[in-house]
């Protein structure tokens, strides 16, 4: 038997980056906003590249039932491998240090996320008519992690099933086929959205995808200094193109977030 | 006993300080600031007001540096953050100073979990698992580069290379958490319970520049 949730901490585990500041800030701004709403007696963030680590997590932490939620994009090395062995879990429920954690999916496959993506591209392209517009979802994309591109794929059909009639929907990554920086071939439309499928604004997204795009050069600015989602709409190769920031700067995956919770608790915890 | 109590209990038996920042309590409330404002005008010092605003005051140092590891000796000085009850202190402390509350009390009685740094190394996969191979030299040497206030980092280095090997000493092994002249009675010590990701990463760098220098 489960403790209610407001006796259980929320631990939201993100990577982190000793580099960019930003990397670091859409973790913060999902913990913020669930704990503004007191649904759990804690709300806590911890990292791979920042602190507190995830060795550390627990040490902040008094309530004995604690729900991990990957704030990752996708399935892959980080959620399978690395988290569950710097929290030392063994399963979705493992009892260690005298706490018990319960390891939700990641952020990224939840169904919902579809619903996030379709808003917030309605709202970076205001107005525009979605039979008259091409989505880009747009993620890294490497051979090194199939699902990572499985993930992807799953929103652009859902996205595409959605009451939202865009007229295309594709899926485009930085270092696989179908290429981003080839979207002006493969869409037909005159607008074109395009959604960098990230939780964190950093280079990817402020600066290597726009210049794919060819709206930025590479010239290396510090990406807290460039304004590429402020300057849409971006008129290039004959189209209109807007640029939205990464999906994970959405503030409606705090909901995401208690969704997976939400999931966790019927498919582990119900009685 | 929580951290909150924990927190309240250490306030009480006369507690003042943590990492590079004074706590007050004045009237009910508990005003920090940095150690090297304490004989700063008050009204010279930009006020704030909640916990969630240690995040702006410790992102960046004086130099306008990410402060991506939060022991760093590089705290900016000029604000005064104020702040309503127990929950809210610890909150920011959390924020300042992620976990070194609970890490601390842990260290205190005793429950705290040292890993050593061959064990920790030796848990790494993917890209990290080859920092498992830095010499004991090159792993001793990292320390004194990269630990210790000398080097920015003010946290009291708890683990060994291994059961055996100690570290060896130096300022970095000597630090006792405690930036400034307080008593050790007085400020709660910043711990360092195993080697922080950066410092694997280093020792990554190093054991390739080892395996290079070697098969050169």
């Amino acid at each position: 038997m489960s403790a209610p949730l407001h006796e259980c901490a929320l631990l939201i585990v993100g990577h982190g980056s000793t580099e960019n500041p930003d990397s670091s800030t859409p973790y913060y701004n999902h913990a913020d906003e669930i704990r503004k709403r007191g649904i759990f007696s804690e709300v806590h963030c911890c990292f791979w590249k920042e602190e507190p680590s995830m060795r550390e997590a627990l040490y902040m932490i008094d309530a004995k039932e604690i729900y991990v939620v990957p704030d990752f994009i996708s399935e892959g090395y980080f959620t399978t491998e690395v988290i569950p062995r710097e929290l030392e879990m063994d399963g979705p429920i493992t009892k260690v240090h005298g706490k018990t954690l319960y390891y939700t999916d990641p952020l990224g496959i939840h169904p919902a996320m579809s619903g996030i993506i379709g808003k917030r591209a309605q709202n970076v392209a205001p107005g525009v008519a979605p039979e008259e517009t091409t989505v880009f979802i747009v993620g890294h994309g490497t051979a090194l992690n199939a699902k990572s591109a499985d993930s992807i794929k799953d929103q652009v059909k859902a996205l595409e099933e959605s009451a939202i009639p865009y007229a295309s929907v594709q899926e485009a990554f930085m270092e696989e086929e179908p290429f981003i920086k080839d979207w002006h071939l493969n869409a037909t439309t005159p607008n074109v959205v395009v959604v960098p499928f990230f939780i964190s604004d950093g280079l990817h997204s402020y600066q290597d995808i726009p210049v794919m795009l060819g709206f930025e050069k590479d010239e290396g600015l510090a990406a807290s200094q460039k304004d590429v989602f402020r300057n849409n709409p971006y008129h290039l190769q004959d189209k209109t193109l807007y640029y939205s920031s990464a999906i994970g700067t959405e503030p409606l995956l705090a909901d995401v977030i208690l969704d997976l919770v939400s999931d966790f608790q019927t498919e582990h915890l119900s009685a | 006993m929580t951290l909150s109590e924990t927190l309240q209990s250490a306030l009480d038996s006369g507690i003042r300080q943590i990492g590079q920042i004074i706590i007050e309590t004045i009237e009910g409330s508990y005003v920090l600031h940095h150690i090297d404002d304490s004989e700063t005008d008050r009204s010279a010092l930009t006020p704030y007001s909640s916990p969630e605003d240690a995040r702006e005051i410790g992102l960046y140092g004086p130099d306008g540096e990410f402060r991506f590891t939060k022991g760093q000796l590089d705290l900016k000085t000029g604000w005064l953050l104020t702040l309503p009850d127990i929950a809210s202190l610890r909150r920011a402390l959390d924020i300042f100073y992620p976990a070194s509350l609970g890490l601390w009390s842990a260290y205190k009685n005793g429950t705290i979990r040292v890993q050593n740094l061959r064990d920790k190394l030796d848990r790494q996969t993917g890209m990290y698992r080859f920092a498992g191979t830095i010499s004991d030299a090159g792993a001793q040497d990292l320390v004194q580069c990269l630990c210790g206030p000398g080097n920015n980092c003010v946290k009291k280095i708890l683990w060994k290379l291994d059961d055996d090997t100690p570290l060896t000493d130096s300022e970095a092994s000597r630090f006792d958490g405690i930036p400034g002249d307080a008593d050790e009675d007085k400020a709660i010590p910043l711990v360092c319970q195993e080697a922080c990701n950066f410092f694997v990463a280093q020792c990554r760098k190093r054991a390739k520049n080892e395996f290079e220098n070697a098969s050169a």
